[in-house]
């Protein structure tokens, strides 16, 4: 079942385009390359903006009601005062953090980034299949960018209702006091929306109908399925959280009442859209992690991918069962009782193909040849992290445990092990990885290490006492915790939780530090620096325009790695197999 | 709670140590504090059931961890790159995919059972002598309306909810003439509390961690599935743990959990106090003066 592919351009492929000017080359480009980088630029900006306010918020909870050092003179009047978090500005953090690290940072970075950068490199396409669309979609972003943050400078400040929005607290300005930033946080949401839902139909059709001759599915990487499954999730989630979003800006501004009881609203029906969007976006933003992780251990411990098949299937069952899981967010929301114990065993089924991705993974390092890089160090720390985020959902998807840390630290703790521990352990580990092919320079691997060893300490540090913090009662989204009896004693947690915070927030400047040192040398990296099998090894790094000279011909799948009988020990998939040589796959 | 929690309390531990060395730090806090790597003591029947349900997740959960990342982290040294030495050329065992899926699948769905079993029986229908108390949660703070003499709430009219009636009683319910309010949450130990929960104006949320206790308090409905039996005297806080606007931070309520006797004594008081300001001059409501915000959103109508 092979596929055709977009024409290529038949000369050598890094000389073929006429100079560019700055605009054409690096603003409004055509080249998915291209916008791959404008998203990893672009969501590395949100990311210490996200950072930033992450650091206020743990500031605020260490030591509340105190002067914030060194920059709470700059904060606006609605955070703060004299230099000191005001509650209400704490909520505003809290929610901006949330907003900003989800639909700005992780999303664009593992499918506007990776899913940009790799998809047509690794199925053997020339570009995406609708360039322009392609860079619409980012500058859609960009723009919910700015109508976000511009929420900050407009009177009233910006939404303090945390990123779920509960209603009737979001769509009604007398509750919130916000409505001129709860309106723009619904736009920015929206206009976010079609930038996710215009790069998903783009992924979508390209892996479809653009896949060189001899890529069949099943030879795919797992990093483009696990972008096609993410895909197909954002076409089916996004719209109902555009639709939300633009209800509840009905209900601030246009007097509408969805969810307002006061005019005949339903305040779950924000609920239930929110987290129909809200539970496949958790597996949005993980598979595509979970894709860079495969690739990029199986590349480090030389052997195939164990149960490559087994990988792909646990993948579409995490889609399927994604979209039945969502009421697990609403077992004490007021929710029918028996909908929320179906809505647990659901949730428990889910956890099975996430088991045997994880099952899988141990079966890859097993009697592979395992070098240590940095690339391979975070992708084999991001198994570990995923590990306790996922053992930990299992006590919030039992119900009656869930009546005891809902709302509590306890899933603060779970949420970053996932997202943070997994998912962006994922992406530093694959900007490691791909950062030769992106830019031709290799990254330093002993500052690469530092950058490691410090996150993952610092990580631990700041995230594992929330599991601690959960349980002894903490609730989320509060400003103050002593100022409740049974909090005042885990104040030390606090404290401890904010040092690693602090010391996180300090690592990725090592990250920067390597980047803009790498960067600033004679290009030095080969086409293929880690002796992998997949497409995007066989150009120059970085690939020229057209990405390859001629459309390549794919043998065999991505991970023929030590193959008996072959002196390297890697197997590019353009490569046929000698003829005294037998593959296990296909 | 003793035996097993200390225990896991112990081995939380040690999940922290072994896993984080820097975590000591905080071991060193656990001295002068208790409780801070576990949860507070529980205080109801229905916790009790919750803790041991935490304690076998725990328990499971930290078998898998640990089992699972010794042979992982034991894999990545002993079979770290070595001159010579190729990979094994394996693309996976279809035997092994069976036995690690179906193992989980079979722990999740007896997980789930017996989870939904508790969830079902914390949520069985309130025993009739339940002590019946209406929570009615508001930007930013908590009334508390009790029954009265006669062990009936009385009928609520949302035309009727003013600054002085805040629950919005309905005069004409002689049920009501009784009812009386407070701003902490007094309940006697050791018989069932029956919670109707309303909330004014935005969603709040009713929350005690020393009960194992959280609901959400949706406008427009009462949630009337709520009970529990507190084992023990003692002073506690209701927190509202949903975040519900700026001074969400700080929404919270004293909570008197009183011996049967003593609380019998100030439930006759409070509702003499109630029906003697009924027959009092018109106009005096029988209720322990607040400064309330006017609720702006109606409340459902509570029958109970």
């Amino acid at each position: 079942m092979s596929a055709t592919t977009t024409e290529v351009i038949p000369h050598d492929p890094s000389h073929d385009h006429p100079k560019e000017g700055f605009i054409r080359k690096y603003l409004w480009t055509y080249d998915h390359k291209m916008i791959g980088l404008q998203y990893l630029w672009t969501a590395l900006f949100f990311l210490f903006l996200g950072g930033g306010l992450a650091l206020l918020v743990r500031y605020q909870l260490a030591w509340p009601n105190t002067p914030v050092p060194l920059i709470g003179w700059m904060l606006p009047a609605t955070v703060a005062a004299d230099g000191a978090i005001i509650p209400g500005g704490y909520n505003m953090l809290v929610t901006m953090h949330a907003t900003v690290m989800v639909f700005f940072v992780v999303m664009p970075l593992l499918i506007g980034a990776f899913g940009n950068y790799l998809i047509p490199l690794q199925i053997g396409a020339g570009d995406m299949a609708f360039p322009l669309l392609n860079e619409l979609s980012y500058w859609l972003y960009v723009v919910s960018g700015f109508v976000l943050l511009a929420a900050f400078v407009v009177p009233g400040g910006a939404p303090g209702t945390g990123w779920t929005a509960y209603a009737p607290l979001s769509a009604e300005a007398a509750y919130n006091g916000t409505r001129i930033g709860q309106s723009l946080w619904g736009i920015a949401i929206f206009i976010n929306g079609l930038s996710s839902i215009a790069g998903a139909t783009n992924y979508i059709t390209t892996i479809v109908n653009m896949r060189c001759p001899g890529m069949s599915m099943f030879r795919m990487p797992l990093t483009v399925w696990s972008l096609f499954i993410t895909a197909i999730l954002l076409v089916l989630a996004v719209p109902v959280l555009s639709a939300a979003a633009a209800m509840l800006f009905a209900d601030l501004n246009l007097g509408t009442s969805f969810f307002k009881p006061a005019g005949g609203g339903q305040p779950l029906l924000w609920q239930h859209l929110f987290w129909f969007f809200g539970h496949p976006e958790v597996y949005i933003m993980i598979l595509p992690a979970m894709g860079l992780a495969s690739e990029i251990i199986s590349t480090f411990s030389r052997k195939p991918i164990f149960g490559y098949k087994a990988m792909v299937w646990a993948m579409i069952a995490i889609g399927f069962l994604g979209f039945v899981v969502w009421g697990h967010h609403m077992f004490v929301s007021g929710m029918n009782l028996t909908l929320s114990a179906a809505f647990s065993i659901s949730t428990m089924f889910i956890a099975v193909p996430s088991a045997i991705k994880t099952f899988n993974w141990m079966g890859t390092v097993w009697r592979g040849s395992i070098e240590f890089t940095t690339a391979m160090c975070f992708a084999l720390a991001f198994v570990s992290m995923f590990v306790i985020g996922g053992l930990s959902g299992i006590f919030m998807a039992s119900t009656p445990v869930d009546l005891f840390v809902h709302h509590t630290y306890f899933i603060v703790a779970h949420i970053h092990y996932v997202l943070f521990g997994g998912s962006l352990f994922a992406v530093f580990g694959g900007i490691y990885f791909w950062f030769p092919k992106m830019f031709g320079r290799m990254l330093d691997e002993t500052l690469g290490k530092v950058h490691f060893f410090v996150t993952f300490v610092f990580f631990n540090l700041a995230f594992f006492p929330m599991h601690n913090l959960g349980l002894g009662g903490m609730m989320r989204r509060i400003s103050d915790p002593p100022i409740y009896e049974h909090l005042r004693q885990l104040q030390p947690l606090n404290q401890l939780s904010t040092i690693g915070a602090i010391g996180l927030g300090f690592a990725t400047f090592i990250f920067v530090w390597n980047m803009v040192k790498s960067l600033a040398k004679a290009p030095d990296a080969p086409a293929n620096p880690w002796h992998s099998n997949t497409l995007e090894w066989t150009v120059p790094s970085p690939p020229g325009h057209g990405n390859f000279p001629t459309t390549p011909r794919v043998f065999h799948g991505a991970y023929e790695y030590s193959v008996p009988g072959m002196d390297k020990d890697y197997l590019p998939q353009t490569e046929e197999a000698p003829a005294h040589v037998r593959l296990d796959s296909h | 709670m003793k035996g097993t929690s200390t225990f896991s309390k112990i081995l939380f531990c040690a999940l922290s140590v072994v896993m984080l060395p820097f975590a000591l730090t905080t071991s060193f806090a656990q001295d002068a504090v208790p409780n801070l790597y576990w949860a507070p003591e529980n205080v109801t029947v229905g916790g009790r059931q919750i803790d041991v349900l935490l304690n076998v997740i725990f328990w499971l959960t930290f078998a898998v961890f640990v089992a699972t990342q010794v042979v992982y982290i034991y894999y990545l040294i002993k079979y770290r790159r070595r001159p010579g030495v190729k990979a094994h050329y394996s693309h996976g065992n279809n035997f092994l995919e069976i036995i690690w899926t179906s193992i989980p699948t079979v722990i999740f769905l007896v997980l789930a059972i017996v989870s939904n079993r508790v969830w079902f029986d914390i949520h069985s229908d309130p025993p009739v002598d339940a002590l019946k108390v209406n929570i009615s949660s508001y930007q930013y703070g908590w009334d508390m309306r009790y029954a009265g003499a006669d062990g009936q709430l009385g009928r609520i009219d949302v035309d009727q909810i003013s600054l002085e009636n805040k629950f919005g009683l309905d005069k004409a319910d002689e049920a009501a003439a009784d009812d009386f309010t407070a701003m902490e949450l007094v309940i006697p130990a050791n018989r069932p509390v029956h919670i109707y929960l309303n909330a004014r104006d935005v969603i709040h949320s009713f929350y005690v961690p020393q009960f194992r206790l959280y609901q959400d308090a949706v406008p427009g409905r009462t949630i009337t599935w709520v009970w529990f039996e507190v084992i023990r005297p003692g002073n506690f806080e209701l927190a509202c743990s949903q975040l519900c606007g700026v001074g969400h931070y700080n929404m919270k309520a004293p909570i008197r959990v009183l011996p049967p006797e003593e609380f019998d004594k100030w439930y006759a008081e409070k509702s003499q106090a109630a029906l003697e300001a009924k027959a009092g001059p018109p106009g005096v409501t029988p209720t322990v003066a607040v400064l309330a915000e006017a609720p702006s959103s109606p409340e459902s109508q509570a029958n109970p």
